[in-house]
C-alpha cells in the first residue's frame, strides 16, 4: 500500500519536474565521479604507459652485476613482460677511425613500452618497427654515421665481432635527454654480445631487466624480489621516481586532476545537499496531510524512505548511463585525435560513482528526512507549524562526514582529504561571518537608497541566517569555479612555458672554438634561433674533499664501495663547461654566484651534488686530460632539465677552464618544414653533431595535449556542478521569498518594484558571495601551489573584480528569472497557491 | 456517547507567560449530530477542533471517541484513530498538490488498505459532481472544485465524525453555499457526525446544535 502511493508520488512529481533538481543532482554526482575516475584512471594509464617509454618498460632492474636468469623466469611465470638490455661503453672501429660509442645489446620483447623508429638515411624521418637487429647486425645512431663518414651497408667492429650496419636508429624511446652529452648509441641482439669478447671482469657494464605488466603483478613481482635485493648493487625504477622531464609533468596533471575531480565531488554534492533541503520542505503539507488521514509514521517513513531510494536509484542510472557514454565520447575523441588507444577501465569507477550518489543522496536527505517525519498533524490547521526537530549540528555533522567520507574514498589520501576538509572547514566558518557581517553592513547601507533597494535590503535582513548559509552555497560554488580555471591556467601556462611553440629541437654537439661566432652569425642570417653556446670541457670528478671517488679500473669490487651508485653518473667523463653569468631557467638555491674575475670556483646543480653528497665550500678535485686541480665549491644551483636547453652538472667560472681546449654546444629550433635546410645550415662544420630531439619533443607535447582536454574535460564538469549549485540555491530561495512577493503583490506593489527588489537582492548576494569566493579561492590557490604543485604563488587581482561581477551578475540573473516565472502568473492564482 | 471531553483545558507557553486557549470544556456529542462551533476569530476554535480530533494532546482533561481516551493513545494509535473514524475538511483545502484530484480522493481508503480505492473513489468524485475532473491536479481546479475534492477525499472512509473548519471561508457565498448542500447531503447519506466550525450564519442553522466560543470558553444556545 505505502509502495503504491510511494511510487505514485514519484511518478507525478517526475512528471511535473517537482525533482528535477534533485534528480539532476544526483545524476551530476554520478557522472561526474564515474567519468571523472573512469577518464583519469584510463588516461593515468595512457600517460603511464606512455612516459614508461622512457624507460622502454614499466619498470628496470637494474644493476652492474649479471642478473640472474631465474629472476627473469620468475618475472615471466607471473605473467610480466620481460627483456633484457645491457649497457656499456666501448671503442668502435671502421675505415681505420675509431669512436666511442655506447652499445646497448638487447633481447627480444625490446623496447617492451614504446617503439624503436628506424631509417635509411641519418637524419631522416624515421618509420616505427617492432623489429630489432637480425644477428650479425647492427644499428646506429645518425651521429656515428656522420661522424664515421659511413653509410648503410658499411661494416663496423665492435671487439672481436664485426657487424653490418643495417639501419639508422632514428628514436629509441629510452635514449633519455642527456643524450647530447653521451656518445652514439648502437644496437645489437644479445645473443651477439658474447662472440664479441668485449665482457671482461671489471668493465663497466650495467645489466637491466625490464619489465612490464599489471601494476598488481608488478607489485607482486616486487614482493618476491625485494629481499634478494639486498646491498647497493641493485636499482628498481619506475617511472614515477624517474627523473623523466616528463615525471613532474605529470605527477602535477594527475594531482590536478585528482584535486578538480574533488572539488567537482563536493559541489555536486553540495547541489544535493540544497536539493535535498527543499525536497524535504516542499513535503512538510504533504506529511501533514498524510497524518490527519490517518497514516502512521511508520507508513510515512516507509513512503518517503522508498520514495527517496526510488528517486536515488533511477538518479544513479541515469548517471551511469551518462556518465558511461561521456568517457566513451571522450576516449573515442582521444583515438582519434592523439591516435591513442586507453586501457581498459575496471568496475570499480561504477561503484565509486553509485555510492557516492547513493551515499550523499541519504546522507544529505537524512537531517531534512528526519525534520519532515516529525512534522505535527497539526499544521493542517496552524499552517506555520514546522518540526520541532531543531539540532542543527546535526545536519552539519551529516553533511560534514558525508563529504568528507566522499574525500576519502574517492581521493583514497587521508592526508589531502584532511587537509581538504579541515581547511574546508574553516574557510565555511569564515564565510559564514563575513556574508553576516556584509549582511548587517548593507542595512545601513541601503537606508538611503531607494524603495526597491530598501525593500531588497528588509529582504536580506529579514532572511539573514537562511541567506548567509545561501551566500555560503553561493560562495562555495563561485569559489571552487574560480579555483579549478586559475588552477587549469596556472597548469597550462607552466607547461607551456616548459615547452614553447619553438622549444629547441636539435642540440649541435661538437662545434669548434673558431666556429662559435661564424655559426652564430650564419644562423642568425638563416633566421634560426640558438641558444647560447656553451663550451664544454670534458673531465672526471676524481675526489671530493680528498676522498677518492673509486675509478672502475679499482681494485677493489665495485659492489664493496657504498659509493657505488655515485660513481656511476661522474665515473665517466663530465662535460664540464664554465660561465660568466648564471644560464637562463637556473637558480641558486645556496651559496651564491660568482663575481667578475673571482678565484678558480664551482657550481654544483642540486640533483648530483645530493646524490655525490657535496656540500658548500667541499673541495673537488677534477682531472681534465691529466691535468689535476682543485676549486670549492662556492653555488649550489636548480637547473631546469624540463626546458630543453642545455644543463650542465658542474659549470666553473671562467678563469679556472679557460685555458683548456674546449668545443661548444648549442640547441636550436627548426621547424619541421624546414628540416631539409638542415644539411645545408651545417655543411660548413662537418665535425659538427646534431642531435635530434624532435620526437622528444613531440612526445612531451602529445602529453600535454592529453592533458589539457582532461582539464578541460574536468573544468566543463565542474562549471556544471556550480550552475547546479547556482540554480538549486536560487530556485530554494525563491520559493522562501514566493509568499511574501506574493502578499506585496496583493498589496498593490507593482510588478517592476517587485522584481527589482528581488534583483537587487540576488545582487547583492551575489556580489558579497563573489567577492568572498575570490579572496578564498586566492588564498587556497596560493596554498596549493606553494604547498602541492610546487610552483611559486601568484596573486590574482582580476578575479578580484571578476568574481564579484560575475558572481553578483549570474546569481542576479537566476534570481530574476526565476522571479519573473512567478510573477507571470496573476494575482489571483498566485494567492490560491500560495496563501 | 460518539465524543465526551471532561475539563478539556488548552494552556501554551508563550514569552510573555503562559496563554490559556481554553477553559475547561465539557461537550458531549452523540452519533448523528450536527455540530457548529461558532466565535470571534482567535477565540479558540481551531484549536478546539485539534483536541476532539487527536491532532493536538489537552494540557489538562481528556477526550474520549467511541469510549476512547485520546489522551491515553500515542501518536500512531491516535493516527489509527483517526484513519477509522475521522474525516477532515480544511479552509484551506489542503490536497496534495502533485497527485490528481482522483488520487487525492484514493489517498485515505489506500491508506486503510482498502483494496477498490480507485473504484470507491471514482463514485465519491461522481457524487460531488467532478467525475469529469478525475486526472487533473489541484492547481487546474478552481477554490470550490478543490473543496468539493476534499469532502469527497473526507467522505470516502464512511467516517463516525467529519470535521470541518470554515469548510466555506475561502469561498464566495454561492459556491459556498453549493459546498453546504453537498456537505449536508453526504452527512444524511452516510449518517455522519458533523462538527462544523463556520463564521456563516446560515450554515450554523443548518446545525443541530450550535456551540458559540467565546475566548476560550464554550457555551451552547438551546
Ligand atoms: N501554539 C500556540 N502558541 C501561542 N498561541 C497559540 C497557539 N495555539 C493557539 N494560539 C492562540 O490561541 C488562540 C486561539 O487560536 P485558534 O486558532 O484556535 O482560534 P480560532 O478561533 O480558530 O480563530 P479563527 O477564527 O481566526 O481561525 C489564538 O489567539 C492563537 O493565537
Ligand atoms: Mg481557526
Amino acid at each position: 500500500m505505502w509502495a503504491r502511493i510511494s511510487l505514485r508520488l514519484l511518478r507525478q512529481e517526475l512528471k511535473r519536474g517537482e525533482l528535477t533538481v534533485m534528480a539532476l543532482a544526483i545524476v551530476l554526482s554520478v557522472t561526474a565521479v564515474l567519468s571523472l575516475s573512469v577518464f583519469s584512471d584510463r588516461l593515468q594509464q595512457g600517460l603511464m604507459n606512455r612516459s614508461s617509454e622512457f624507460l622502454a618498460a614499466d619498470r628496470v632492474l637494474s644493476s652492474r652485476r649479471e642478473i640472474p636468469q631465474q629472476w627473469l623466469d620468475k618475472a615471466q611465470s607471473m605473467q610480466l613482460s620481460v627483456a633484457w638490455k645491457v649497457m656499456f661503453n666501448s671503442m668502435a672501429y671502421a675505415k681505420q677511425q675509431l669512436q666511442l660509442v655506447d652499445i646497448k645489446a638487447v633481447s627480444k620483447g625490446y623496447p617492451l613500452r614504446g617503439q624503436l623508429k628506424i631509417a635509411q638515411q641519418p637524419f631522416a624521418e624515421g618509420q616505427a618497427t617492432t623489429k630489432l637487429p637480425e644477428t650479425g647486425h647492427a644499428w646506429v645512431d645518425s651521429r656515428l654515421l656522420q661522424s664515421l663518414q659511413l653509410t648503410i651497408g658499411d661494416r663496423i667492429e665492435l671487439g672481436r665481432s664485426s657487424f653490418i650496419i643495417s639501419q639508422v636508429l632514428s628514436y629509441e624511446p629510452d635514449v633519455g635527454f642527456s643524450v647530447f652529452t653521451d656518445s652514439p648509441n648502437v644496437l645489437i641482439r644479445r645473443s651477439d654480445l658474447a662472440a664479441t669478447g668485449l665482457i671482461q671482469p671489471g668493465s663497466r657494464v650495467r645489466y637491466n631487466l625490464l619489465l612490464s605488466g599489471s601494476e598488481q603483478n608488478l607489485a607482486d613481482y616486487y614482493q618476491w624480489l625485494k629481499p634478494k635485493l639486498n646491498g647497493d648493487t641493485y636499482r628498481w625504477r619506475s617511472v614515477e621516481d624517474g627523473d623523466s622531464p616528463l615525471a613532474r609533468s605529470l605527477r602535477r596533471a594527475e594531482q590536478f586532476m585528482l584535486l578538480a575531480s574533488l572539488l567537482g565531488v563536493i559541489l555536486a554534492a553540495t547541489a544535493v545537499a540544497v536539493a535535498a533541503q527543499r525536497y524535504c520542505q516542499r513535503n512538510y503539507d504533504v506529511v501533514a496531510i498524510l497524518k490527519t488521514l490517518g497514516a502512521g509514521t511508520s507508513t510515512i517513513r516507509k513512503i518517503f524512505i522508498f520514495h527517496l531510494l526510488m528517486l536515488t536509484l533511477l538518479s544513479i542510472a541515469i548517471g551511469w548511463l551518462l556518465g558511461w557514454a561521456i568517457q566513451a565520447a571522450v576516449i573515442h575523441y582521444v583515438a582519434q585525435q592523439l591516435g591513442e588507444t586507453l586501457p581498459n577501465a575496471g568496475w570499480q569507477p561504477y561503484a565509486l560513482a553509485a555510492t557516492t550518489g547513493f551515499v550523499s543522496a541519504v546522507m544529505f536527505t537524512l537531517y531534512p528526512l528526519l525534520r519532515l517525519l516529525t512534522i505535527p498533524p497539526l499544521r493542517v490547521l496552524r499552517r506555520n507549524l514546522s518540526s520541532s526537530l531543531t539540532a542543527r549540528w546535526l545536519q552539519w555533522l551529516f553533511c560534514g562526514g558525508t563529504i568528507y567520507f566522499l574525500l576519502v574514498i574517492y581521493s583514497q589520501q587521508w592526508w589531502l582529504s584532511t587537509a581538504l576538509f579541515a581547511g574546508g572547514g574553516v574557510a565555511v566558518a569564515i564565510l559564514l561571518l563575513i556574508s553576516r557581517g556584509f549582511i548587517r553592513l548593507s542595512r545601513q547601507a541601503g537606508m538611503q537608497a531607494g524603495s526597491a533597494w530598501r525593500l531588497a535590503m528588509a529582504g536580506l535582513q529579514r532572511r539573514a541566517s537562511s541567506n548567509s548559509v545561501q551566500m555560503l552555497s553561493f560562495a562555495t560554488a563561485i569559489m571552487l569555479l574560480l579555483l579549478v580555471i586559475a588552477l587549469r591556467n596556472e597548469l597550462l601556462n607552466d607547461w607551456q612555458r616548459q615547452l614553447p611553440a619553438d622549444a629547441p629541437n636539435y642540440f649541435a654537439v661538437n662545434v669548434a672554438a673558431d666556429d662559435v661566432q661564424n655559426m652564430q652569425q650564419r644562423f642568425a642570417e638563416q633566421d634560426v634561433e640558438t641558444t647560447d653556446f656553451y663550451p664544454v670541457v670534458p673531465g672526471r670528478l676524481t675526489h671530493i674533499n680528498d676522498i677518492v671517488l673509486v675509478d672502475e679500473a679499482s681494485k677493489e669490487g665495485p659492489e664493496k664501495q657504498p659509493q657505488q651508485e655515485v660513481r656511476e653518473g661522474v665515473g665517466r667523463e663530465l662535460s664540464l663547461t664554465w660561465r660568466e653569468t648564471l644560464p637562463p631557467n637556473n637558480e641558486v638555491v645556496d651559496g651564491a654566484w660568482w663575481q667578475p674575475n673571482a678565484n678558480p670556483q664551482v657550481s654544483v646543480e642540486t640533483r648530483i651534488a645530493e646524490r655525490l653528497k657535496i656540500a658548500l665550500g667541499d673541495q673537488l678535485t677534477f682531472d681534465i686530460g691529466g691535468e689535476v686541480f682543485s676549486v670549492p665549491v662556492t653555488s649550489i644551483r636548480d637547473a631546469d632539465w624540463n626546458s630543453l636547453q642545455p644543463n650542465f652538472y658542474m659549470i666553473f667560472n671562467p678563469q679556472t677552464l679557460a685555458d683548456f681546449s674546449t668545443s661548444y654546444i648549442t640547441s636550436f629550433y627548426l621547424p619541421a618544414a624546414r628540416k631539409n635546410e638542415l644539411y645545408s645550415l651545417l655543411k660548413p662544420y662537418p665535425e659538427v653533431s646534431l642531435i635530434d630531439l624532435d620526437a622528444i619533443v613531440a612526445q612531451l607535447r602529445e602529453v600535454v595535449a592529453q592533458v589539457s582536454l582532461a582539464i578541460i574535460y574536468v573544468l566543463v564538469l565542474v562549471i556544471i556542478a556550480g550552475a547546479l549549485v547556482l540554480v538549486a540555491q536560487v530556485q530554494a530561495s525563491m520559493e522562501e521569498r514566493q509568499k511574501e512577493l506574493v502578499i506585496l503583490r496583493t498589496l498593490g506593489a507593482p510588478g517592476t518594484l517587485l522584481r527589482r527588489s528581488v534583483s537587487y537582492e540576488f545582487l547583492i548576494m551575489g556580489a558579497i558571495s563573489g567577492l568572498i569566493a575570490s579572496i578564498a579561492m586566492d588564498l587556497s590557490l596560493a596554498l596549493l601551489q606553494t604547498q602541492v604543485f610546487g610552483m611559486d604563488a601568484i596573486w590574482h587581482w582580476r578575479f578580484w573584480l571578476i568574481g564579484p561581477l560575475a558572481g553578483a551578475i549570474v546569481v542576479a540573473l537566476l534570481g530574476r528569472l526565476s522571479c519573473q516565472q512567478l510573477l507571470r502568473k496573476n494575482t489571483a492564482e498566485l494567492i490560491r497557491h500560495w496563501v | 456517547m460518539l465524543i465526551k471531553t471532561t475539563q478539556l483545558e488548552k494552556r501554551v507557553e508563550t514569552s510573555e507567560g503562559p496563554l490559556q486557549i481554553l477553559h475547561p470544556i465539557d461537550l458531549q456529542i452523540n452519533a448523528g449530530d450536527s455540530v457548529a462551533v461558532v466565535g470571534a476569530s482567535g477565540s479558540g476554535k481551531s484549536t478546539l477542533l485539534s483536541l476532539l480530533a487527536g491532532l493536538d494532546l489537552a494540557s489538562a482533561g481528556r477526550v474520549e471517541i467511541d469510549g476512547e481516551d485520546l489522551q491515553q493513545l500515542d501518536e500512531e494509535q491516535r493516527a489509527k484513530v483517526r484513519a477509522d473514524k475521522i474525516g477532515f475538511i480544511f479552509q484551506s483545502f489542503l490536497l496534495v498538490p502533485s497527485l490528481t484530484a482522483l488520487e487525492n480522493v484514493m489517498l485515505p481508503a489506500e491508506l486503510a488498505g482498502n483494496s477498490e480505492a480507485r473504484q470507491q473513489a471514482k463514485q465519491m468524485l461522481d457524487s460531488v459532481g467532478l467525475g469529469e475532473r478525475a486526472h487533473h491536479y489541484p492547481n487546474q481546479l478552481s477554490g470550490g472544485e478543490q473543496q468539493r475534492v476534499a469532502i469527497a477525499r473526507a467522505f470516502i472512509g464512511k467516517p463516525k465524525i467529519l470535521f470541518a473548519d470554515e469548510p466555506t471561508g475561502n469561498l464566495d457565498a454561492k459556491t459556498g453555499e453549493k459546498i453546504e448542500q453537498l456537505l449536508f447531503q453526504l452527512n444524511q447519506q452516510q449518517g455522519t457526525t458533523l462538527i462544523v466550525v463556520t463564521h456563516d450564519n446560515k450554515l450554523a442553522q443548518r446545525c443541530s446544535r450550535k456551540l458559540t466560543m467565546a475566548a476560550g470558553r464554550l457555551t451552547e444556545e438551546q
